[in-house]
């Protein structure tokens, strides 16, 4: 099935601007850009002198190489980072990597300073999954997708009757993480407020 | 191979153990399952106990192959990455460690109460089975040391 983002961008475009835009403190050489996409360079040199010409990705030479970088100077590049950070990015990876353990969780999705849009390049990944899930199970499935996106990625896994415990009885951390921004990976908003139960709905 | 490699690299230094080494490092490892099961702690403290047990054990296995890890600061993470290779330990489970001693990390500097009561208990169950699986180990192999 063809998601949002495919529709909207060529799957070329739609790699490279995941990366360069996903980690846009990052400086990318030609080589780098085709190992990390698994684009052959012939392709990704014809797609990045486009995103240069349109000013959302910068080269700058350094020595005989030229390093390649999201230009956050761009009046597109919030807008841009934050679609590809909610589709082609970090989120539909995760979202790939927990397909396997649908069946065991109800609701997951990511939080912490990622999801602001104020994260650092390197900074980790929060990551909540309730349901049936172990935490060894998680820990699998999304531990080749650290190395992909060259982030830690910190799960942590409630059952869902201990989450709606805990959240009940005002969990400092637990009752944060509903207030903050979240990206959902698997279920939605409601289907958090259902996990969640009463008790969140009173969270001051 | 690979622990002589991390030897020359500096990463472990040879160890002399001896019985009662080893008979302390699982006898605290056993201390460690016993506490992280008294009524009434967090489920982040329950975690690093248990975690701490596991931690022996690894450190047991690495002592029996003549080995300590060098103080640096992965020390914990070559620890737990040596269980692949002296006790023959599967990825999966190794991974699985080193999820935990990353939650370990995250919970006490971080961020408090990201560990479920369902992690710890996930935690402990693996520290248990690696305990048995260390004795059995050194059972087969290093029966001079028990």
């Amino acid at each position: 099935m063809k998601t949002a983002i495919d529709w909207l961008f060529p799957p070329v475009r739609k790699r490279l601007l995941a990366l360069l835009l996903g980690r846009p403190d990052a400086r990318w050489h030609l080589r780098d850009i085709g190992r990390q996409t698994g684009l052959a360079l012939g392709t990704v040199r014809r797609e990045l002198a486009g995103l240069v010409q349109a000013e959302i990705v910068t080269a700058a030479k350094d020595g005989n190489r030229t390093y390649y970088q999201a230009n956050r100077a761009s009046p597109l590049f919030p807008e841009l980072a934050g679609l590809m950070r909610k589709t082609a990015g970090l989120a539909n990876c995760l979202r790939e990597a927990l397909l396997p353990l649908a069946d065991k969780i109800k609701v997951a999705f990511l939080h912490g300073s990622q999801v602001g849009g104020g994260a650092a390049a390197a900074s980790d990944v929060d990551v909540l999954v309730v349901g049936k899930a172990t935490f060894a199970e998680v820990t699998s499935a999304l531990s080749p997708y650290q190395e992909r996106l060259g982030r830690e990625i910190n799960p942590t896994v409630y059952p869902k009757e201990e989450f709606r415990r805990k959240v009940a009885a005002g969990h400092h951390f637990l009752l944060t993480v509903l207030k903050e921004p979240k990206v959902f990976l698997v279920g939605d908003e409601d289907d958090l407020a259902e996990v969640a139960g009463p008790g969140s709905a009173e969270a001051p | 191979m690979t622990l002589q490699k991390w030897q020359a690299q500096g990463l472990l230094k040879p160890h002399k153990t001896s019985p009662k080494e080893i008979a302390e490092l699982l006898a605290a490892a056993d201390q460690d399952l016993a506490d992280c099961e008294t009524p009434g702690l967090s489920a982040g403290w329950r975690l690093n106990i248990a975690y701490n047990a596991a931690l022996r054990c690894a450190t047991a296995a690495l002592a029996a192959c003549g080995y300590r890890p060098a103080h640096s600061e992965s020390h914990h993470w070559r620890t737990i990455q040596s269980l692949a290779h002296t006790l023959g330990l599967d990825a999966a489970v190794v991974r699985q460690l080193d999820g935990f001693r990353k939650k370990r990390n995250v919970s006490a500097y971080d961020r408090i109460g990201t560990v479920s009561d369902h992690e710890a208990a996930e935690m402990a169950a693996l520290a248990k089975d690696l305990r048995m699986n260390v004795e059995r180990w050194l059972r087969e192999h290093h029966s001079d040391l028990l």
